[in-house]
């Protein structure tokens, strides 16, 4: 979400002249090589993935598996990161905590993805009163102080769930990805090749999905890229402030285990928190590198 | 569209805006586990009669339909009445008013420390375009920007109270030292240090990107070049001609970052326990004490509200090619 604010679009008619979809996924692909920060980013993000993913595979311990004896050591050969206080290994947590704190970041993307492209297609698209209708609602949910209204809507639930966090983040985070997609589809549906389709019969909404929603492909992607790690950190932040589900052991919920024993363990914060860090700056890394490399007008 | 059409309509949004947003407080609130009165009984010792259960709720208007409750609230907040906590009984309006200078300091020190270093550092790196001196400084932004706020905090309240010692790690002074004048303002500053630095990493890098690519954009207009062509010593292109106009969307930034440093500052706080106001709430909301958490919110959500509103205006105005619809 904060994210959001970083990037400013800039309102300009965009080029829509595009070489085929190979050789531009090719043009892309060679691009992206040329930044060696953008495949530092992507490497750490498929890293993420993959850990995830292959969270049972990866971890060497089970982390639910409480090692007597063996409470609150130190990082050393045998626990990479150190064990927790009841003597659980804070390596595969953190591993296991990648499949959470990806999952709050997907999910709520997505839900912001459905939310906010269906409005500026549809805004974009239709114009007039629609437009005036969505975008008065899209400037209302903007200005919507979105950390408070997380910690009032997490903290009326008696039990909180991760998806609740997941849902209300989503359902506040959308309006950038709105006004992006309408500004996009108010320029492209002007274009001639637009023009033909619908002299050929085309009904609007093949000509939404299958004409204009394919050329802002990349744009959607980049944001998509930017937005994943600001969820997740709102989600921790979130978790940090008292409102987090301690049954869903997100990086944020790990960071938070350690605050306690902060002189004691530092390590049961540290490592979470480095975790999260990592992710993050691999996203950003890549949606950067992402955005030059498509040549997506954003500012910042 | 006119200018004046433009801040009156931005106006116009902004009423239905602050309804629906108190509508929403009020549900949420309401939705709440915990009802109002067995909070107040909670708090007091005696199991009070019915008779004063009755009367209490009476009192607060919650024998009233849900949403002739909600326009009580509305009409009180109106008029100013804010209520009072059910667990300290305090008015709301001196809780938040105790607490709001807190939050406006480390936001003020925030930006002001921020704006300075992330528009110098801009202007350097967009001019050096591509040198090792841009590029370091563009990938530390990367990095300030990819930095839980919360967790650098504590980490820093590892390092530099716990272990090392310079630093205070709560607070805003020390508590039962008697200092000088000096001394007590010297011991403020030092409690200052690392909540600030906490909240200015995370601002300072966006502040610094947006900077440095508004200055790149500037840099690469034809006007500029006319500028070089008269023969205009670099220091006066840069400084008069391009600065100007790619501060532009910096200035109008500021509107917008009362949200985000607002909710910095929650975090912030909560981390140093820095009496503030996002702490406040932070608390509020942990303590389920509603009819200050519900006020506070809704001049949370107003701060923020006019910060936009300023902003939006400001760019109108500074810059007239923006479309207002």
């Amino acid at each position: 979400m904060v994210s959001r604010l970083s990037v400013e679009l800039k309102e300009e008619t965009k080029e829509v002249h595009r070489p085929s979809k190979a050789s531009r996924l090719y043009v892309t692909l060679r691009k992206l090589k040329k930044s060696r920060l953008a495949l530092v980013g992507s490497a750490i993000t498929l890293l993420a993935i993959t850990f995830a993913l292959l969270a049972p595979v990866i971890a060497p311990h089970n982390p639910q598996q409480m090692f007597y004896g063996e409470e609150m050591l130190p990082p050393s050969s045998k626990f990479l990161f150190g064990t927790d206080t009841g003597g659980r290994d804070v390596f595969s947590w953190v591993i296991w905590g990648a499949r959470v704190s990806l999952y709050v970041g997907f999910a709520a993307v997505a839900i912001e993805l459905l939310i906010g492209c269906s409005i500026g297609m549809i805004a974009g698209y239709f114009g007039g009163i629609t437009d005036e209708i969505l975008m008065r609602l899209t400037d209302i949910v903007t200005n919507f102080p979105e950390l408070l209204l997380l910690v009032l809507a997490v903290s009326v639930f008696k039990a909180t769930s991760i998806h609740i966090i997941v849902l209300v983040m989503g359902l506040l985070g959308w309006p950038f990805m709105a006004r992006v997609v309408r500004s996009e589809f108010l320029s492209i549906r002007e274009t001639t090749f637009v023009e033909a389709a619908r002299s050929m019969g085309a009904g609007s909404w093949r000509i939404i999905l299958r004409h204009i929603l394919p050329n802002i492909l990349s744009t959607i992607i980049v944001l998509v890229t930017i937005d994943i790690p600001s969820y997740i950190f709102w989600e921790s932040a979130l978790t940090f402030l008292g409102f987090g589900d301690p049954l869903s052991p997100s990086w944020g919920v790990l960071i938070d285990r350690g605050t306690s024993y902060l002189t004691a363990a530092w390590w049961i914060t540290a490592f979470p928190g480095l975790a999260l860090f990592f992710t993050s700056l691999g996203f950003n890394l890549f949606g950067d590198g992402l955005r030059d490399a498509l040549d997506v007008k954003t500012s910042v | 569209m006119t200018l004046r059409t433009y801040i009156v309509r931005r106006l116009l949004v902004l009423v239905p805006t602050l309804f629906l947003i108190t509508l929403i407080i009020f549900v949420l609130i309401r939705l709440a586990p915990g009802d109002p009165v067995t909070i107040l009984i909670y708090s007091s010792r005696k199991q009070p009669s019915p008779e004063i259960i009755e009367a209490l709720k009476k009192e607060l208007g919650l024998d009233q339909p849900i949403p002739m409750q909600y326009l009580l609230w509305l009409g009180k907040l109106l008029r100013g009445d804010l209520g009072y906590s059910y667990v300290s009984f305090q008015p709301v309006s001196e809780m938040i008013a105790i607490r709001i200078g807190r939050t406006l300091e480390l936001m003020l020190v925030a930006e002001v420390v921020s704006v300075g270093l992330a528009v110098v550092l801009g202007v350097i790196c967009a001019v050096k375009h591509h040198s090792l001196t841009d590029a370091v400084f563009s990938l530390g932004a990367l990095i300030g920007y990819s930095i839980p706020s919360f967790w650098i905090g504590l980490m820093a309240l590892l390092v530099f109270s716990l272990r090392l010692g310079l630093l205070p790690s709560f607070g805003v002074q020390t508590k039962g030292v008697s200092f000088s004048l000096f001394g007590l303002w010297f011991d403020h500053l030092k409690h200052l240090i690392l909540p600030a630095a906490v909240l200015i990493i995370g601002y300072i890098a966006y502040l610094f990107r947006l900077v440095r690519s508004s200055m790149l954009e500037v840099l690469r207009q034809d006007y500029i070049l006319t500028a070089r062509a008269k023969g205009l010593k670099e220091r006066i292109v840069i400084y008069k001609h391009a600065l100007r106009n790619a501060l532009l969307p910096v200035v109008t930034y500021e509107g917008y970052s009362i949200g985000f440093l607002l909710g910095g500052a929650a975090i912030v706080e909560t981390v140093f326990s820095w009496p503030g106001l996002g702490k406040f709430a932070v608390d509020l909301a942990l303590r389920r004490d509603y009819p200050p958490l519900m006020a506070l919110s809704v001049v949370i959500a107003l701060m923020v509200l006019l910060g936009n509103l300023c902003a939006d205006i400001a760019y109108a105005i500074v810059d007239p090619r923006i479309r207002y619809d």
